[in-house]
């Protein structure tokens, strides 16, 4: 009989219970929309943060070369030692956190001459990745594959890059030396180095096969492929320093740096603490901020419900004094409108989760562009605040129906 | 001697300040009576009915219902001693919109505690409505509506029915019906106390007691061939 009861007055007040259920959903929809961002954004943000590089650096122990990110120096070159090439996987292969290490880009550094159309120039040659694959070690049922474009993607580069690892007929010259040599897409310049060991004396003929533009000290320098570099330079299997982009959101880099420092105890793995406190700030605040809106949206459709709860308890006045009358007490009454008050709550969390999703992938669409996950754990939560929410917007209203007095309500003051 | 089923002793009831509905009123009303209440609209009929069916609380004085003082009980022992003790019928019916005849009657039995459909459906079937179980309030005539308000008041099996005014928005026909139907309780031993502007119905009780002004202005046994002329006569005799 209650629940008789409890239907067929929801559905003699459609308009009302819509109206009340969508004062429900709208709140649950933020909430649902905006945890289901806040828990995709993590992820997300974690690698649009990646985007900007790196987050360790990984240098031989005592090795003072200078070397660092645009701005951030770690030091200068005072006794010379290298990190040993073959040594290099074992960054990927670390035990606890290997799943957060999203790539790697070696460096080798050599100040080569310069020569293109009658101008000379002494210029960092550098030596990376650009896109290196390792056939032996599959992730996801794909090869691994790492280097500066996986690392680095925010780089510019007009033309191409440095495809085939094994190229060494190529090179990517950063803006700063393409516009002091006049240098086009397509030339080809004379590197020459003198190694000052044995005085020998190597030289390279390189195309121009891309312009690079960083906005940092990568401009001035001219890109080759390891390989490349290492037989340039002289130094077959060693690179200076070795750039790591790690997915820190939930882990700190700190524990991967010390993991890489254990796997080549030789070497010292500094995070870059300034790029990871902001990217750390930045998840703070905007967690913040989404819980901030999310409790004004639910604190809105409490008021709706109180309100569109309490016109219904007047509205129903009559209704309930005459129950009153013919018997029910206050728990019976009360146990009626909460009833109502929870399959609304009810009916309009299971909504207000499926519209916060759709707000939640436009959000994504516009912001990271690109589709975010349904999670389903937030169904149950945004069920359980709408329900919280709606109860606790209706104790007033059944408050107030449990002092009707069926006397004057029958009266029909 | 026979038993009080209802009891009050000075009775008086403000409204506000200025508005005394009821004053210092006592009367005593036997188990199995007929008592039928007149006077003038503002007259404190409707008022003594509520105070006795405990819908509405007394300023001061004390009221007795089946033996049990319920001067002093709180709003949910009120509800409770109500339901078991009175049934209630309106002028204005007071069913509940939303739902049919026989749920209407139902939900008297929810909040007594046992629903029975069958008994529900018995009680319907009593006052000539077997035939309009499943029809909501709406779909029925006033007088239709009135014999689900009577039905609904007898379903938990009261021993005192209080009536306001049960004909005064019924056509002859159907006013024949329901009084016909409430001689009937008065027959198997009900209490009933009934306010009536209508003297052929008052008449029909055993007793009349006239309010004016919140006071009992006339307590007496109805002539049988009483009319407001001639109860005015005998009054004043």
């Amino acid at each position: 009989m209650f629940l008789r009861i409890v239907s067929k007055s929801l559905s003699k007040r459609r308009s009302r219970v819509a109206i009340t259920m969508v004062a429900v959903l709208m709140g649950a929809a933020m909430a649902s929309g905006l945890l289901t961002v806040s828990s995709g954004m993590q992820d997300k943000l974690g690698k649009e943060f990646r985007k900007f590089g790196s987050n360790i650096l990984v240098v031989p122990k005592s090795d003072r070369i200078e070397v660092g990110f645009p701005g951030i120096s770690f030091g200068s070159v005072t006794e010379q030692r290298y990190i040993d090439e073959g040594d290099l996987l074992k960054i990927k292969k670390i035990d606890q956190w290997s799943a957060n290490v999203l790539g790697f880009a070696p460096f080798l550094y050599q100040v080569v001459r310069v020569e293109y159309n009658g101008k000379s120039q002494d210029v960092v040659l550098t030596g990376t990745y650009f896109d290196r694959a390792y056939p032996d070690l599959v992730t996801n049922g794909q090869v691994w594959r790492t280097g500066i474009r996986k690392i680095a993607p925010y780089w510019n580069v007009e033309g191409s890059w440095i495809e085939d690892n094994s190229d060494n007929q190529s090179a990517v010259a950063g803006i700063s030396v393409a516009e002091k040599l006049n240098l086009r897409l397509g030339d080809y310049i004379a590197l020459s180095y003198q190694n000052p060991e044995n005085k020998n004396v190597s030289s390279e003929r390189l195309k121009v096969v891309g312009t690079l533009s960083t906005g940092g000290s990568e401009d001035s320098q001219i890109f080759v492929t390891l390989p490349n570099a290492q037989k340039i330079s002289g130094r077959l299997g060693k690179v200076h320093s070795v750039q790591v982009s790690a997915l820190c959101v939930e882990c700190p880099a700190e524990l991967i740096g010390a993991e890489i420092e254990k796997k080549m105890p030789y070497t010292q793995a500094k995070t870059v603490k300034q790029l990871v406190r902001a990217e750390t700030l930045i998840m703070d605040q905007l967690g913040q901020m989404m819980l901030l809106i999310t409790v004004v949206a639910l604190a809105a459709s409490g008021i709706g419900v109180m309100t569109t709860t309490m016109t219904t308890v007047m509205e129903r006045r009559k209704e309930i004094g005459l129950m009153k009358s013919i018997g029910a007490e206050n728990l019976k009454i009360a146990s009626i409108f909460l009833t109502e008050s929870i399959i609304i709550g009810f009916g309009g969390g299971v909504l207000g989760y499926f519209l916060g999703n759709i707000l939640a992938q436009y959000i994504a669409e516009s912001v990271f562009h690109a589709p975010i996950s349904l999670v389903l754990y937030i169904l149950p939560v945004t069920v359980g605040v709408s329900l919280a929410v709606t109860v606790l917007a209706s104790l007033l209203p059944v408050r107030r129906a449990t002092r009707i007095e069926p006397a004057i309500v029958l009266r029909g003051e | 001697m026979t038993k009080s089923a209802i009891l009050l002793e000075s009775v008086i009831k403000y409204y506000d300040l200025y508005t005394r509905a009821l004053n210092s009123v006592s009367l005593a009303i036997s188990e199995g009576d007929w008592v039928s209440i007149i006077g003038p609209s503002g007259s404190g009929k409707t008022t003594l009915l509520n105070i006795m069916s405990g819908l509405d609380t007394p300023s001061s004085g004390t009221i007795r219902v089946n033996e049990t003082d319920i001067t002093g009980l709180g709003q949910n022992m009120l509800t409770r001693f109500r339901r078991e003790n009175i049934g209630l019928i309106f002028q204005q019916y007071h069913l509940i919109p939303y739902l049919t005849a026989l749920e209407n009657v139902m939900v008297a039995q929810y909040f007594q505690g046992t629903v029975n459909k069958e008994v529900a459906r018995a009680a319907l079937e009593n006052v000539g409505l077997g035939h309009r179980l499943e029809h909501r309030p709406s779909q029925l005539s006033g007088g239709e509506q009135q014999r689900v308000c009577v039905a609904r008041a007898l379903i938990n099996e009261p021993n005192i029915i209080l009536a306001d005014e049960p004909t005064g928005n019924l056509d002859l026909k159907n006013g024949e019906i329901v009084m016909e139907i409430i001689r009937k309780l008065v027959n198997e031993g009900h209490t009933l106390v009934i306010v009536t502007h209508n003297m052929d119905i008052a008449k029909q009780g055993r007793r009349i007691i006239e309010m004016v002004d919140g006071r009992v202005s006339a307590d007496s046994t109805p002539i049988p061939t009483a009319s407001v002329s001639t109860l005015k006569e005998h009054r004043s005799q």
